[in-house]
């Protein structure tokens, strides 16, 4: 397939948090909200002037002073924006929408509060609690939250809008984000797809990474051309996998498994679209605010979750998923020392092995693997097996 | 005359076992042939000769031991026969599972010592009588039950080098314990459906997870609340220091990454080899203390499906009051649970009732720590910080025997205060604090650390909990004091809600206490903590305490060992502190087998 125009634009895009998009908005009054978690609702931090930036720390190198801080037996995600924030990476930010809802990174909140990564006046960083099960009180703590420390602050420090007109605004911006990411997404369902999980995984990041308003003539720019787009004669790929797990914000790692010859044709981790790129419904009768929170609770796939019926949300999107987009196989990945994946990884690659029956690959690996010998070894050997199988299948042998 | 509570509730004893005796026969048979393997694989020859080299050993040691104390003045025999020895390394032996021999503490202590050691045996055969047949059974389900054989051994190392009244508060405390310890094995045992199976326990019994606090069964006084955990992993992991060693493996061998903390590992891990009771009528899960605790419910449930659970979860960030009532809710929402499983019905009056009790045993603890705030600090050490952990999470007022303990502690305290006594006569010469966690397969640190060096650990972080008397007739208000103190169980009353409540808190309470000298353990697997180890680092050099730092790995002493972990204060001592040590003879000593 041709290469999309302006793939080589979304790279660059990636290349720093502070890119060349949010510093368009910047430069025209716009007010940049850096957060991490899903649980922080995205369309929130994009009312009236403001503008959302999910962090990453690109090209991470060396993380010495943030592991003097943390330990070298915490998540490299978690310090690897401490680092960045200590290089002056995230001086651009204008407040930093922090939750408690993994230990790690509301350490990495706290540090870069701490620490004064950011000298701007009116910078600030919040903390919120996160539930750890869906019900009606919780939703109501939740909402109680969200309204104090991200709308109250929005307001009072920037006299932002923060009406229930001014958030259905939004969520109409955000969802037309949603739905041409998710049309994309969609692609990926064909035998012989028009668009490759790398691709998708940059459309997706470049959409929660850069200023809605901004990246969404490109999206829709290139909505058209992969429609237009001709697919290969033959897949160019071995074998189709589903990716399901923590934070995966290096598209390197999904370029890594491509080359390996492992289509990832759906992506059910943090950073990925799902949750993240569903559009949200609204009704008139009820506040957006609590419908949105109730949507981001409903939607959550975070292991923290452990309610029974969490445990089983978990489970059977991603075997929907899994079918949906006709994998034939699972990886269960999981950032190095977060221990909500590493638990829930071990318990349920054995779950989906064996109640569900999809071969399953479990690995954990670290921030940046892209060029990772050892995990590159894994899943050829993973893309052989599930090419065994099949032919297993197609010969009729059990 | 007021009646005297009876406490269990004799029902839960009464309860009719239906042991399956065909299974039991068949586990029996399955035991004999792993002894009968055993049995044929021991090289006797090698065993012959380690016996022989003991027999030696034991000899050379008591002509040591002779020859030590005659090489003594008369004013040093005297001193040793009255007031007992002083090269406490002695006991230890290379490649011993256990001390040589108890302590010699002097005509008096000793006597008083084996007083309270035939008192503790006494209790143990008492209270295993009481069902003795699944209570003794349970040694061939579970290995970790063996351990608990060793219970004595254990109060001997928590207890080393204390003469006097420390010593008598120290063996009240620990008495208690075991006894809880004791009643609840006893219970387990009757309940464990692959053992006892009392069909009429387990429609009375609920279980938690350990890391759940025991005060929501205040208001269930017809039902037996056990922390399913804590009997099989984790206060046995303080007793034995290898046996959670089996369930590291297994875990990690099913796909756990090695990285985890040992609690929910060990938990999980347990669950893997099949070493948990299966047992009550439903569980109590929980979001506490951290990552890792909070994910372990998921391996139960996947053990025992058929048991339902609830997951009670609280709010992280606690000190915020906008989340209180959410808590609240949650406890409310636990309370129907239980009465959905098990029929019972939340009774307000005994609720009331166990938390005056509480209020009373938190405001006795208050006054344990103005003492320990003096120049003259009274109870310290490993039995106390034991019991205290174990009052404030377990017991929570529950069990009215536990008053009584508070007063004796209370009137010998005051009188050990006024006398200016020395916890460790003769070895006050560092005031301490520890935070963090401390290691379980190193219960007695503070004791060695006393012993050795003269460091007196008066407080630890996981002591300082919870303090505000909680609410006894305002029902709702009551809730949301419950939550508040659930939201601060031990660890996560630091650990948890923000930085502060573990970095500034370090420095108000070593203001407090008067202490200059840290032991900052760090557990290389608690993400909690180790996420602030340059903060602390970094303030406590500003404002010139002396930190030492102390890495475990909690329950696996394969990581880190003992040994390890006492050089680390022996270095920091000699080499920036410049000191001598108490007795030298536990600066070296070889304990890596030993429980």
């Amino acid at each position: 397939m041709k290469d999309l125009k302006h793939l080589i634009y979304f790279e660059n895009l990636l290349e720093s948090a502070n890119n060349e998009l949010v510093q368009q908005a910047q430069a025209e009054g716009g007010i940049c909200l850096g957060y991490t978690c899903y649980h922080v609702p995205e369309v929130l931090l994009n009312i009236g002037d403001c503008f959302s930036v999910r962090l990453r720390a690109p090209n991470t190198g060396s993380l010495d002073i943030a592991t003097y801080y943390m330990s070298n037996y915490t998540c490299e995600y978690a310090r690897a924006l401490v680092e960045r924030g200590i290089e002056g990476g995230y001086r651009f930010l204008d407040a930093l929408i922090g939750v408690d809802a993994c230990s790690m990174m509301n350490r990495t909140m706290e540090h870069l509060e701490l620490l004064n990564i950011n000298d701007k006046e009116k910078f600030f960083v919040t903390h919120m609690d996160i539930p750890f099960k869906v019900v009606d009180y919780t939703i109501n703590a939740y909402v109680t939250q969200m309204q104090i420390h991200v709308l109250d602050n929005l307001r009072e420090k920037f006299g932002v809008d923060v009406s229930d007109k001014a958030i259905r605004a939004a969520v109409k911006e955000h969802n037309e984000v949603c739905k041409i990411i998710s049309e994309i997404g969609e692609m990926r369902k064909a035998d012989i797809p028009v668009v490759t999980g790398y691709e998708f995984h940059l459309l997706n990041l470049v959409s929660f990474c850069c200023p809605k308003k901004l990246i969404l003539p490109y999206l829709k720019e290139t909505l058209k051309e992969i429609k237009a787009r001709k697919p290969d004669p033959k897949p160019w790929f071995r074998a189709r996998v589903a990716m399901v797990g923590s934070e995966i914000d290096d598209p390197s790692l999904t370029k890594l498994f491509e080359d390996c010859g492992a289509f990832i044709c759906s992506d059910r981790y943090c950073f990925g679209s799902t949750p993240g790129r569903e559009v949200i419904e609204l009704n008139d009768e009820e506040d957006a605010l609590i419908q949105i929170c109730r949507h981001v609770m409903n939607h959550s796939e975070c292991a923290r979750y452990i309610a029974d019926e969490k445990v089983l949300q978990r489970r059977e999107t991603a075997d929907r998923l899994a079918k949906e987009y006709k994998a034939e196989g699972i990886i269960y990945e999981q950032m190095k020392y977060c221990d909500y994946w590493g638990f829930e990884r071990a318990l349920v690659s054995h779950v989906m092995s064996e109640e569900y029956g999809w071969p399953v690959l479990s690995i954990d690996r670290l921030y940046n693997n892209g060029t990772s010998g050892q995990l590159r070894t894994r899943c050829q050997a993973f893309v052989e097996s599930l090419e065994i199988k099949r032919i297993h299948k197609e010969e009729g042998i059990k | 005359m007021a009646k005297k509570p009876v406490f269990p509730n004799p029902e839960f004893w009464k309860a009719k076992d239906n042991i399956d005796w065909k299974k039991q026969g068949e586990n029996l048979k399955v035991c004999l042939g792993i002894f009968a393997e055993m049995f044929k694989e021991t090289d006797w020859e090698k065993f012959a000769e380690v016996q022989k080299s003991n027999a030696v050993a034991f000899v050379d040691r008591i002509k040591d031991e002779y020859s030590a104390f005659m090489a003594l003045d008369a004013a040093g025999k005297k001193d040793i026969i009255v007031n007992g020895e002083k090269h406490l390394g002695r006991l230890y032996r290379k490649g011993a599972m256990a001390t040589v021999r108890r302590e010699w503490r002097g005509v008096k202590d000793t006597a008083y010592d084996f007083y309270e050691w035939a008192r503790m045996w006494g209790m143990l055969l008492m209270t295993f009588s009481k069902d003795l047949i699944p209570a003794m059974n349970s040694a061939l389900h579970y290995r970790w039950m063996i351990s608990y054989f060793c219970c004595h051994g254990f109060m001997d190392k928590n207890l080393m080098g204390q003469r006097g009244r420390a010593l008598r508060m120290s063996h009240i405390l620990i008495y208690d314990v075991f006894r809880y310890v004791a009643e609840n094995l006893v219970f387990l045992s009757k309940a464990d459906r692959k053992n006892g199976n009392s069909i009429e326990l387990n429609k009375k019994m609920v279980t938690f997870d350990e890391m759940t606090m025991g005060q929501i069964m205040a208001g269930f006084p017809d039902l037996l609340g056990i922390p399913y955990q804590l009997l099989p992993v984790f206060l046995v992991s303080e007793i034995d220091q290898l046996v959670c060693v089996p369930y590291i493996d297994a875990v990690e061998s099913f796909g756990l990454p090695a990285d985890c903390c040992p609690v929910p590992s060990s938990e999980c891990g347990s669950l893997v080899l099949d070493a948990e009771p299966d047992m009550g009528s439903c569980f109590l899960s929980s979001s506490m203390p951290c990552d890792g605790s909070t994910m372990a419910s998921s391996y139960f449930s996947r053990r025992f499906p058929n048991t339902p659970v609830f997951h009670l979860c609280f709010p992280v960030r606690y000190e915020d009051e906008s989340v209180l009532q959410s808590a609240a809710d949650e406890i409310k929402a636990c309370i129907k649970f239980i009465e959905d499983q098990t029929g019972a019905k939340w009774n307000w009056d005994a609720y009331f009732a166990t938390m005056k009790r509480f209020n009373t045993e938190t405001a006795y603890e208050l006054q344990k720590w103005e003492i320990n705030k003096t120049a003259y600090p009274q109870l310290i050490g490993p039995a106390y910080e034991l019991f205290r952990k174990w009052n404030y999470e377990m017991d929570g007022g529950v069990d009215p025997r536990v008053i009584p303990t508070c007063e004796k502690i209370n009137k010998i305290l005051l009188e050990a205060y006024e006398n200016k006594d020395e916890a460790w006569p003769g070895k006050m010469k560092y005031r301490a604090i520890v935070w963090s966690c401390p290691a379980h397969y190193y219960a007695n640190f503070s004791n060695w650390a006393a012993n050795c060096w003269g460091i007196n650990v008066l407080v630890e972080m996981e002591s300082l909990n919870f303090t505000k008397p909680l609410e006894t007739e305002d029902k709702e208000e009551a809730l949301r004091d419950l939550a508040r103190l659930y939201e601060r169980m031990v660890m996560r009353r630091h650990t948890n809600g923000g930085y502060h409540n573990v970095v500034t808190e370090l420095w108000r309470q070593c203001e407090a206490w008067n202490t200059k000298l840290i032991i900052m353990y760090q557990n290389v697997a608690c993400k909690n903590m180790a996420t602030v180890q340059g903060l602390l680092d970094e303030q406590g050099r500003e404002r010139g305490y002396d930190l030492i730092w102390i890495e475990h790995d909690l329950m696996d002493p394969r990581t880190v060992s003992r040994r390890t972990m006492r050089d680390k204060v022996n270095e920091y001592m000699r080499t920036v502190m410049n000191a001598e040590p108490c007795d030298p003879s536990l600066v070296e000593f070889e304990d890596e087998v030993c429980m």
